[in-house]
Order: structure tokens, then sequence, then C-alpha cells
């Protein structure tokens, strides 16, 4: 027990709750401190202090670990630490107690803490709090880059994921920014290009590629077109050393802008080859078809090309005559040399006859200049002379000499002058009538029509209409404009195998331009067609192909012409009896019974 | 009624105060105030059919500024090691605490947890990576302060552990 006053002012002065255990008894010492009772628990009557020995689990904790100390005697202090329980002193409240031994007295010193009054707890929450912000500015940086590099990662994954399935559908890709620059060539394009990435990036693609600037053009246009309306472009690559390779190419927009482009190269060479071995040959030099009669004469083209002699090409207006001409002289030998064409149609005796042989200056009024004729502008080569029916006598006779000695005489002029040409000639008239009523020259005739070639007219040969259509619309779509207009109906195809065409493939080229440009949809339809196709109703029936209607006609005409007999209509149309038959079933020709 | 001592334990910062008070209270604040010293709370549960009191000892974060001392271990019957699961070097602090527990008092029962699971972005803790210390827990369990997902059902699972040990 204090027994002084002095003491108790002391104890008061700590504003602390200080007790003194004598006989196993604690007892408040001096005065209560200002914070007690706290706010919890030990309000009311019974909130004594020594009650809260009893409460607090921390202090009975402390109290057993301090039990043995006291016993030992040792003179000095043990403290707590630091600690709070909310459901006595509320939240934020912290407390220390203090066990001392001192002068054969044991004390029990509590002493309460502010938040305020913890040098510590600011330091301590400072310390961490900084230590929390670094690692998560860390940590966000982490996080990021790691984000960062899956997304590249998972980005590179999938255009290498991409390429395969690309480069395993064999289709090659390019890629070119709005400069036409190429930014990207897969392995497959490399290789079906037999070029090396490094060579072409950063090139646009007729430098980098070396491309024909036909279908680098074409690309162009066709990257110009909206998405729906491009067509594949055939391309065909010749590569060192290994076969060339035939390419659809096809040009696409890029998402990220359109004026990117991406083009995959699909390699269809074997589809070109095995539809070349289905078809055979369709084209010759320029001429186009691969009917039985066209067949024949790029035969009977390549049999007399190389042949030095005169040609006389014969068939309907616009059957291509010219055409043959000029394959004739780029088959022969003559090949680098001239090829002059002259229509003889048209011009009067003394133009025609100065533009053959040529003229002195002031032969004629007009001839202000010496001028060389075509015969000297072909020398060493080839002049094809066309309508050669239409040419004045006089010509001819000039002409005829000028074949037997090799020489020309300009108009004007008395100098012979030697020339080494091949003539061919075209007509499409009869010329034996034309001898025979005067006005062509037989000896002519016999000297040009050494080799003779006939051009069969197109209603000869229907079944080359698709095939040359086709090829027609494939051109002039592009130089009419009309790149949407893929292919020719059925209905309207079957008006172009119905019609006689009197001017053959000209007309044929011309009714298809015709279409084209009246086209509206991406497909030709009768409606487009010239007038003279409008009786032409697809009525009849699809069966009746090309030629049908002919062979029913001829083959009833020739029953007609023999009264019934089949036997001997077959041998007048030069059939099999067993074929004229089976034509009858199929073309459903009634045979009368007395008839044989 | 019969009590038992149990100690949350895990570095600073990881929500020892804060799962104590959603469970003690059933409210979370987002400030950080950094425990200083012991902070003790209580709550009755009932486990196994009896009521029992939980006298829970907030431990002030193992840090190198504060060392939990050995002490303050004595007399606890469970233990609670908490983890932040968003910060992956917190395992290795309740690795630690874990060895220093069982040093000082021998092997008792505690559940591992790994808080603030309610951060799924910044998630950075998965199970294999606590798969020692779990083995040896008697409950492993993510759980979040903040929306108290899991936090009853892990101190109801240690109280459950305590009494039948
Ligand atoms: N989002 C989220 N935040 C949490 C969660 N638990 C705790 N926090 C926050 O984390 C910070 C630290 O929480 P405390 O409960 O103080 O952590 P402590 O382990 O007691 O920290 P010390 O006392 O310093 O050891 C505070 O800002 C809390 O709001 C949780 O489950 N989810
Ligand atoms: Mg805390």
């Amino acid at each position: 027990m204090p027994d002084s006053i002095h003491e108790h002012a002391l104890f008061s002065a700590f504003d602390a709750l200080i007790f003194q255990k004598t006989a196993g008894q604690f007892e408040c010492l001096g005065g209560l401190p200002s914070w007690f009772p706290p706010s919890g628990v030990l309000q009311g009557p019974e909130g004594t202090p020594e009650k809260l020995l009893e409460v607090s689990f921390f202090l009975q904790h402390f109290l057993r670990d301090v039990g043995p100390w006291w016993e030992s005697n040792k003179v000095g202090q043990m403290k707590s630490g630091l600690w709070s329980e909310t459901a006595i002193f509320g939240e934020d409240v912290i407390l220390e107690a203090t066990a001392v031994y001192q002068g054969g007295q044991r004390y029990l010193v509590l002493q309460r803490f502010g938040s305020d009054m913890l040098p510590v707890q600011p330091l301590l929450q400072k310390a961490r709090e900084e230590q929390l912000s670094h690692r998560a500015s860390i940590h966000l940086h982490e996080r990021t880059e790691a984000r960062l590099g899956t997304q590249l990662a998972k980005s590179e994954q999938e255009r290498d994921d991409l390429l395969a399935v690309l480069d395993g559908l064999r289709l090659g890709t390019i890629m070119t920014d709005a400069n036409g620059v190429v930014t990207f060539l897969s392995g497959k394009a490399q290789e079906l290009l037999q070029v090396d990435s490094a060579k072409v990036l950063g090139c646009t693609l007729p430098a980098g590629l070396g491309w024909k600037g036909e279908y680098t053009n074409r690309i162009e246009e066709m990257g110009k077109v909206t998405e729906a309306g491009r067509q594949p472009i055939s391309v065909v690559v010749e590569r060192k050393k290994r076969p060339s390779v035939s390419l659809e190419v096809d040009v696409h927009d890029d998402p990220r802008g359109s004026r990117k482009k991406i083009l995959f190269l699909k390699d269809v060479t074997e589809v070109e080859e095995l539809r070349r071995q289905l078809t055979g040959p369709t084209q010759f030099h320029r001429l186009i078809g691969k009917s039985p009669a066209m067949r024949a004469v790029y035969e009977r083209i390549r049999d007399i090309a190389t042949v030095d002699v005169s040609v006389l090409i014969q068939g309907e207006t616009g059957t291509g005559k010219e055409l043959v001409a000029r394959a004739l002289h780029d088959f022969s030998l003559r090949k680098d040399r001239p090829f002059v064409a002259v229509n003889c149609a048209g011009l009067t005796e003394s133009l025609l006859g100065s533009q053959l042989f040529g003229h002195k200056r002031g032969a004629f009024t007009g001839a202000v200049q010496d001028h060389e004729g075509f015969f000297e502008a072909a020398d060493g080569g080839t002049l094809f002379l066309d309508e050669i029916g239409d040419m004045p006598l006089p010509i001819q006779t000039t002409l005829l000499r000028v074949l037997q000695e090799g020489e020309i005489i300009r108009l004007g002029e008395s100098r012979p002058r030697v020339v080494n040409v091949r003539v061919l000639a075209a007509t499409n008239q009869d010329l034996p009538s034309l001898v025979e009523s005067g006005r062509f020259r037989s000896d002519l005739l016999y000297r040009i029509r050494v080799a003779r070639l006939q051009l069969p007219p197109l209603r000869e040969r229907r079944e080359d209409i698709p095939l040359l259509s086709l090829a027609f619309l494939e051109k002039a779509r592009v130089i009419i404009g009309k790149i949407g207009v893929r292919d020719i109906a059925q209905t309207a195809m079957q008006c172009f195998l119905r019609y006689s065409w009197p001017g053959n493939v000209r007309e044929l080229k011309g009714a298809l331009d015709y279409a084209l440009i009246h086209c509206r949809s991406n497909s030709i339809l009768p409606d487009d067609l010239p007038p003279e196709f409008r009786e032409l109703s697809p009525s009849i029936g699809s069966l009746s192909g090309p030629g049908v209607r002919d062979q029913r006609q001829e083959i009833l005409e020739a029953l007609k012409h023999v009264n019934g007999r089949r036997a001997q209509a077959a041998k007048l149309l030069n059939m099999s009896r067993s074929t004229f038959y089976r034509r009858m079933r199929e073309l459903s020709i009634p045979m009368d019974d007395q008839s044989s | 009624m019969v009590q038992k001592k149990i100690c949350m334990l895990g570095g600073f910062a990881v929500g020892k105060t804060s799962l104590v008070r959603r469970f003690v209270s059933g409210i979370f604040s987002e400030k950080y105030l950094t425990t200083v010293g012991v902070k003790i709370d209580q709550r009755t549960v009932t486990a196994k059919g009896k009521e029992l009191l939980l006298v829970l000892w907030d431990l002030y974060g193992d840090d190198d500024y504060q060392k939990v001392r050995a002490s303050y271990l004595q007399g606890s019957s469970g233990y609670i090691l908490v983890i932040d699961g968003t910060r992956k070097e917190t395992i290795d602090v309740a690795i630690r605490l874990h060895e220093f527990t069982t040093a000082t008092l021998g092997p008792i029962p505690f559940v591992l947890l790994l808080n603030k699971y309610d951060l799924e972005d910044e998630w950075a803790v998965d199970l294999p990576m606590v798969s020692d210390l779990g083995q040896k827990a008697c409950l492993v369990s993510t759980v979040s302060a903040k929306t108290g997902e899991g936090v009853e059902a892990a101190f109801a699972a240690l109280a459950e552990a305590m009494t039948s040990s």
C-alpha cells in the first residue's frame, strides 16, 4: 500500500493504470487514468480496474508469462508489446502493459497510446505503403509486358498457322501497301514465282516480279473494281530452268485498308494442263476453233506455210482470211521480214497501181514525191492481197508480170526493181466464174492458186460458236470496260447457235460487242443481243444443238429427192445405212412403211 | 464456454485484419491501416453442436520491421495463414511463418487462405504454388474479405478441426 501522498500524486501523473500485486491479489494504486473506464464491456458499475485484468485475454496471457518471471525476483521490467482489444477498448485504442519488479514489490502498469501518440505507426504505415505501391507498379509493368508478349506470340502463332494453311492449300500470298509496294510474300508465293522475298519486298509488283505489264496492269485495274465484281487474273510465269506455271491471281482488299491489297496466287498449272488435254487445240495462232473443219485448216496452214508459193485463201466475208494469211507468214521462213496487207476493193485503178508498185514524183497529178509501193515495202516478206477478185484488169496484168519476173517498175519510171515477195491472195468470190465472165484473168488465177486454202463459214462450224464467243467476251469486256460481265446465258447462246451468221466470225464479234454494251447484269441475256436475233426465240428446245435443224432438213430433202427410198437417200448423203437410220430416229423423222 | 485462441498470420497487408473484421463485424474497408502490435477480437461459433468462443489474435504483418513474437503464439489452438493472391511473394512469408509456428507450438490445425480473390485480373497465385503448404493445412481456400466469399467457411473449418483435436 502506498503510504505517501507523494507517491499517489506521482502515479496519477502517468495517466496509467497501476496495480500492485500482493498475496496473489492485484490492487489498483492511485487515481484512475483519463481513459478509464474504456468504451467497451467495462462500462457500468461492474467495470472496475481489477475486472479489466479478468476480461482481457491479452492481459491474462501476459500475466501467465509474467508470473514465473516475478517469482525469479529479478529487478527490472518486462513489456507486453502493444496491443488492442476491440471488445474492451473499441477500435484504435492501443495499450501496453509493463510488469515491474522493484524494491521487492511487483507492479503492473497499463499505458494507453492514441494512434497519434505512436510515432512508430505512421512510420510503419509509410514504409509498408511505399513497398506496396512500388510493388504494384512493378507488377503492372510485368503484367503489361507479359500481356504484350502473349499477344505478340499469339498473333505470330496465328499468322504462322494461317500461312501454313495457305501454303497447304497451295495458295501463295502477296501483300501490297497503299502505294502498291510489296510488304509480304509467303513461302509458297516465293516458291511459285521462284523469287527471293528479300529481292521483292519494298518493290512494286512490276519491278519486283518482272511480270509483263499486261498482268500488273490488270491486277491494278482489278483492284479498282468493287470486290464483288472482281475476277481472277490468269498469269503465266516463266521460270528459270523449271517449267512455267499457270496462276490464277485473286485480288482482295486488306481489311485494314482497301488501298492495301492481298493477292492470292492459285497454282492452276495442272488444271490448265488437264483442260488442254481434254479439249485439244482450241486455238491456232490467232485463229480460234476446235471443230474438225478448223483443225483441217490448221493442218493445211502448217503444211503450206513453209513452201514458198502463192496461196489463194477462199472464204466468205468475215471468216478470218487475213488471220490465215498472217499465220502463213508467221510460220514461214519469211517470218522476220515484213507482212504487208492491201485491200484491193474500192480503190481506183491508178491508186491501187501506185499503192502496189510505187510511183515517181510527177507521175500523175498529186504525185508530189517519189513513192515506194507495197511490193517494195514487203521485199523479203509477204504481201497479202485481200479481195483480189475486185482487182481491176490492168492491175491484174501488171501483177501477173511482177509475179512471173520478180521485178516491179514504179509508175513513171522505166527502171525495173527486183523484189522478192510471197503473195497471198484472198477472195470471197468464185474466181472461176469471174474468169468465165471475163472479169478475172485466168492465167493470174492459175498463178496465184498454186496452193489453196478454204475457210469454212461459221454456220458450218457451229460447235466453235461457244468457244469463239467466250474468247471474244474475255477480250471485249476488258476493252469495253465491263469486267463484271462474265458469261453468256444459255438462252442467249442458243440464239447464237441458231443464227445463220452471214457475216461469219466478224459478225459474231460485232454481235458480242453490241450485247456487251447493252448488257446490264453479269451475263449476256437474249435481250442484250442485236435485233436480228430477236426472232430466234429459244423455244425449239435445248436438245436441238448446232446443226440439228440443218441435218433434219438435209435428210428430209434427200428422202424427197429419192421418193422416200432410205438406202438411196443414205447413199446420196454419203452415209452408211445404219448411220442413216440412227440419224432418222434421233431427229424423229417418221419412217414410212412402204419405203425400204 | 470453451475458448479457442486463433492467430492470424501472414505478410503485411495480406488482409488479416480485414478477414477478422469481415468475420466479426461483417464490414470491409478499402483503406489500409497497418496493424501495430496485437489486435484481439472475438466471436462465438458452433462447431460439432458446441458453442465455442474464438479469440482471434490478429498479429501484425511479419516483415523486416516487425517479427512475430513466439510468446504471442503460446496457447493457440489453431491459426489462419493468409496469402495475398495478387502478390506471389506473400507465399514465402506464409511458409516461413508456418515453420516458425510449428517450431514453437508443434503441429496444430491451420487453414491456408488465398485472400483478395475478388481481384481476378491481378490474380497471381495458383494452387500448385502452395501445394506443399496446402497438404499440411486442414483447408486451402480462395477467399475475399471484400465480398466475404469463403470467409465463414474457412473459420468454420478451423473451428471444426480444433474441436476434434
Ligand atoms: N480487394 C480486396 N482488398 C482487400 C481484401 N482484403 C484486404 N484488402 C485490402 O488490403 C489492404 C490490407 O488489408 P489489411 O486487412 O489491413 O491487411 P493486414 O494483413 O491486416 O495488413 P498488416 O496489418 O499491415 O499486416 C487494405 O487496403 C484492404 O482493404 C480483399 O479480399 N479484397
Ligand atoms: Mg492488420
